[in-house]
């Protein structure tokens, strides 16, 4: 059961095609555990529709439709990633794709001994995508955010001082929020976080870190 | 509910049918009705890439043909019960014009619009049925949204404007745009309450 979606905002600019590209793909993601907001964005692209046909016509040139009918027998590109099957089926394809494999083949880096991060290419320069590990039990320390932060939830489960988030939760949080996110006891937890601005630790033991924390985003 | 209207026919009227039957045709490999979709959707795409962004402007052509050459490949994919086919082709132009302006941009990624916005359709017919109603029910409901909200709703759609770059072109507080988008969703009963 998903219990937290993407606000109207966000949901109106991934369906126009506006979101930048790592948040889009977060996005996508939640879709594709959430049959709510699934029918929500086929409405929108309904309304992109009704708008797209109250447009006024621009002329076409003849010579344009000639130059498409003699170009229909070309060979369709091929798609560059034609359905390629899931290797693992509670994963969805498209962070498969980015991963290049599972979590497993990932490289991760320590933010703590408990905590580890993976940050893959999405082509956004503006956004960093990236996974997060969390053992289970333990706790991101205590941040802020300097722009806004989106989380998706992609295995496990974890809480902060506003609620608990399992499988499919999508979360945005923007700049003063402050929380402490930990994960359940049972298992590690694994998310993705996209961010525009580096996080800003604010318990006195990790501060010394914010200077280093710059934003990797490719 | 009542169980009338699941035969495939649009109930806003002929129009609409007359493209779907036009594109089942075209499924068929037929260049007449091709050219006759051509000449209806062409200038609404051009007009569509014109009001996106300058990159997009200066291609509009380019995406004309672009789009209608995939119009004309993936029509035998296309189920007139789940879509009309404004819808499906709009759906199309859309992913397009978001490629477009990254490649031309020199984005280097390993996504594409069609990852991002993949077609996961509903086997139901029920659902098939609903989704055809919210399309007559929001076609309808535009026409009686205030000018102050549906021209935003034609910036963030037509001119792919962010919520911040639609309050800057209008010299509107975000709130303000935020707040005129959701209740121009109440009023197409698009979305439940967030």
């Amino acid at each position: 059961m998903i219990n937290y979606h993407p606000d109207t905002r966000l949901l109106n600019e991934y369906a126009s095609g506006t979101l930048p590209l790592a948040q889009s793909v977060c996005l996508s993601l939640h879709l594709n555990y959430c049959e709510q907001c699934r029918r929500s964005h086929q409405q929108l692209q309904q309304l992109g529709s009704a708008l797209f046909e109250e447009l006024s016509p621009q002329q076409v040139d003849d010579s344009v439709l000639r130059t498409v009918l003699s170009r229909l027998d070309e060979e369709p590109e091929p798609l560059r990633y034609s359905n390629d099957k899931a290797a693992n089926d509670d994963c969805p394809a498209l962070i498969q794709r980015l991963m290049h494999g599972s979590y497993e083949d990932l490289e991760w880096k320590n933010i703590s001994k408990k905590v580890h991060i993976s940050r893959l290419h999405t082509g956004d320069v503006d956004n960093e995508f990236a996974l997060y590990r969390i053992d289970a039990g333990a706790s991101i320390p205590k941040h802020t955010h300097r722009g806004t932060e989106l989380t998706l939830v992609l295995e496990g489960g974890f809480s902060d001082e506003e609620g608990h988030y399992e499988v499919g939760d999508f979360i945005m949080r923007d700049a003063q929020q402050q929380h402490t996110p930990t994960a359940t006891q049972d298992r590690d937890c694994i998310c993705i976080g996209v961010l525009d601005a580096p996080i800003r630790f604010t318990d006195w033991k990790y501060r010394a870190i914010n200077p280093f924390l710059r934003l990797q985003a490719s | 509910m009542s169980m009338a209207n699941t035969s495939g026919i649009d109930a806003s009227g002929r129009r609409d049918d007359e493209w779907s039957l036009c594109l089942l045709k075209v499924a068929e490999s037929d260049r007449d009705a091709f050219a006759k979709l051509f000449k209806h959707f062409a200038p609404l795409i051009k007009a569509f890439a014109l009001n996106g962004s300058a990159l997009a402007a200066a291609h509009a052509e380019e995406l004309v043909q672009e789009v209608m050459i995939k119009v004309w490949q993936k029509a035998s994919g296309y189920n007139p019960q789940k879509a009309a086919a404004s819808t499906w082709i709009y759906t199309i132009a859309r992913n397009c014009r978001t490629d477009m302006y990254r490649r031309l941009q020199k984005f280097d990624t390993p996504v594409s619009a069609d990852d991002i916005w993949p077609e996961v359709e509903s086997e139901e017919l029920f659902i098939a049925v609903q989704q055809k109603r919210d399309a007559v029910r929001i076609k309808e409901m535009l026409e009686q949204l205030p000018h102050e909200q549906s021209q935003i709703l034609v910036k963030v759609y037509m001119e792919g404007k962010s919520h911040s770059e639609v309050a800057e072109a209008l010299d509107l507080p975000l709130g303000t745009v935020k707040s005129r988008v959701r209740l121009a969703m109440k009023k197409l009963q698009l979305m439940a309450e967030r």
